[in-house]
């Protein structure tokens, strides 16, 4: 059988995994979008706290992702939670990195004038100084995005859902017919997915930032 | 409470200090002096002597490390410095206008901070939009960077006008800006001071500018010691010790020249002609004058050229206006020194005035200005001479008077 008659014999299924694959590293890039700019928020004005959250963010994307999930099992078991936890890790540098730059490159007398109005340090740092460095942000999260996106695949070692389940299946029984399909067709998925998270975030960018800094 | 010449004081500042943590001495040191209500007070002196510190102590973006501030006899060193900032309008020389909100949206910041209600905000945007001489229609949903340095110091002006506080502090207003810009916008300022009347700390470098803007002037050195505080005549004619000479610099008599203005003296009349007046009678004008020119006015009374009898021989049909030389025209809110200026520059040594709606008004020429500057002399040596008699009366009487010079 080749690919494109695979493709469309198996499209049902390849367009579910898809769906989970863009789902698992959706909640994982906003839970890490949440935390990552809470962390960013907290430490920016510090240069100390600043280069310790973006050390251990680090650390967190140097462990392999393999062992990560092996030791997760122990811990958290098998399925989607481990994998979302393990994601998360992952996504937070990018997002913390961007968010602690971003805050930081307003320009100082912005905020003094901001500070001199009357805004309280809340209101300067939700009114002023996040919308400014929301652009910055948001080039994290899509960063995060891509590194979730190939991850997520090798979840399906601990049973979690998305396109890796294709791949590792294929892998697992390399000399059946179908085996190199199954990885190629996973593979590809993934990519797919980059594109269309791209394209998402062109238009997020368009609605959310200001035309004046734009 | 007032001062020393009977005006109420807005800012009173006592024994007001700072000390930066690692620095060995204080930027500003044991500071005490008194803001008068409705006048533009100037903090000038060479930099790193304290004045910008000293002014953002008065709104506490600097918190002071000892010392009293008080506003309106109220002591507001320790209060909620938010609520006391609202009540303070702030103008920086970056400006800082927030590059992702419209101009509306940056006028109406301190309003809805202080929760008015829509409308109310609607109209004090237009409003003020007004006020800084742009059009509200166009500019109102614009953003900041779709407008040139000039635009954006009146936004910020504006903007610090929203909600119509009795202070205002501004720390270079006009340092960023071209030099024409700049006269521009002081004029402007000046004129719109004149009808808003607020009590304004403004901080500048530039004694030139202090001159033109204050009506009084603290000349600051190190650790913001006042070397001389005192509007900026007496400061010119009389200044203090060594360090406030040297900080005017010379040429003091010619920067007196920015401390009067064109209505302030008299105007000289010049034979005018209309602009279609029939050139056998305009040369008949021309001979009963003793000038070497006439001044074409159009049908509004608008100062259009200078024809002399040449161009009256030449012309033949063609209206005066088109023929004849440019001229400068001043306002009579414009300084001696800057009409000076455009003499220099124009034909016949001599500035046109017009009035608001652009009228021809009066001319001013070398000899006006000689005149001013005599009399002036003569006003400054005679009081000089009336304090000096009281000092010595008073001293006579036992009652030392401290004045506001400390």
């Amino acid at each position: 059988m080749n690919f494109f008659t695979y493709l469309s014999n198996r499209w049902d299924n390849i367009l579910e995994l898809g769906l989970e694959h863009a789902a698992i590293t959706a909640v994982s890039v906003l839970i890490a979008t949440v935390v990552g700019v809470g962390i960013g928020m907290a430490t920016y004005n510090r240069q100390r706290s600043g280069q310790l959250a973006i050390a251990v963010t680090s650390v967190f994307l140097t462990i392999p992702s393999l062992a990560l999930f092996g030791l997760f099992i122990n811990v958290l078991g098998l399925g989607a939670t481990p994998v979302v936890v393990a994601l998360v890790m992952y996504s937070l540098l990018p997002i913390v990195a961007n968010t602690i730059v971003g805050l930081r490159e307003v320009d100082p007398a912005i905020v003094e004038s901001a500070q001199g109005m009357g805004m309280s340090r809340g209101q300067r740092l939700l009114r002023i100084e996040l919308p400014l460095a929301w652009p910055v942000i948001l080039t994290g999260m899509r960063v995060s995005t891509l590194i979730a996106l190939g991850i997520a695949a090798i979840g399906a070692y601990i049973n979690g859902p998305g396109l890796g389940n294709d791949i590792f299946d294929g892998l697992s029984r390399i000399n059946s017919p179908n085996a190199l399909n199954l990885v190629l067709g996973g593979t590809l998925g993934v990519i797919v997915l980059a594109i269309l998270f791209d394209v998402l975030y062109v238009l997020i960018n368009r609605l959310t930032t200001s035309q004046g800094v734009r | 409470m007032s001062t020393a010449d009977g005006g109420r004081t807005k800012i009173r500042l006592d024994k007001l200090t700072k000390q930066f943590p690692g620095q060995a001495e204080p930027a500003v040191d044991a500071l005490s002096m008194e803001i008068p209500e409705g006048e533009i007070v100037i903090f000038v002196g060479p930099s790193g002597c304290g004045k910008t510190t000293t002014m953002k102590l008065i709104n506490r973006i600097i918190e002071p490390s000892s010392g009293r501030i008080f506003l309106d006899d109220e002591d507001v060193t320790t209060t909620d410095p938010d609520q006391l900032r609202r009540r303070i309008g702030y103008v920086i020389q970056q400006i800082g206008l927030f590059p992702h909100m419209t101009i509306g949206e940056n006028i109406a910041t301190v309003p809805k901070l202080l929760k008015w209600d829509k409308d109310r905000i609607a109209r004090r945007v237009d409003e003020l939009i007004e006020t800084v001489g742009m059009d509200p229609e166009a500019y109102r949903n614009r953003y900041p960077k779709q407008l040139s340095g000039g635009q954006r110091q009146r936004i910020g002006v504006a903007r610090a006008m929203s909600a119509d506080p009795d202070v205002m502090l501004m720390d270079e207003p006009f340092g960023a800006i071209d030099p024409i810009t700049r006269d521009r916008l002081q004029n402007e300022f000046l004129r719109l001071q004149a009808e808003i009347k607020k009590t304004i700390v403004f901080v500048t470098h530039d004694i030139d500018e202090a001159i033109k803007m204050g009506d009084r002037i603290a000349i600051l050195r190190e650790h913001s010691h006042i070397a001389q505080f005192d509007t900026p005549e007496r400061i010119l004619v009389n200044p203090a010790d060594e360090f406030v000479a040297d900080f005017i610099g010379r040429g003091a008599s010619l920067k007196r020249l920015s401390l009067s203005r064109v209505r302030d003296i008299e105007l000289r009349d010049w034979p005018t002609v209309s602009d279609g007046t029939d050139p056998a009678e305009a040369r008949r004008i021309l001979q009963a004058s003793d000038r070497g020119s006439l001044l074409v006015l159009d049908d509004r009374r608008r100062p259009r050229s200078w024809v002399n009898a040449d161009h009256l021989q030449r012309t033949e049909t063609r209206p005066f206006s088109e023929i004849g030389l440019p001229l400068a025209t001043v306002e009579p809110r414009a300084t001696l020194s800057d009409t000076l200026n455009e003499m220099l520059t124009a034909r016949y040594s001599t500035a046109v005035v017009v009035d608001g709606s652009g009228a021809y008004a009066g001319v001013v020429d070398i000899d006006t200005i000689n005149e001013a500057i005599r009399g002036m002399r003569t006003a400054e040596r005679t009081r000089l001479r009336k304090e000096l008699d009281d000092e010595l009366d008073d001293e006579a009487g036992g009652a030392a008077e401290v004045t506001s010079t400390p």
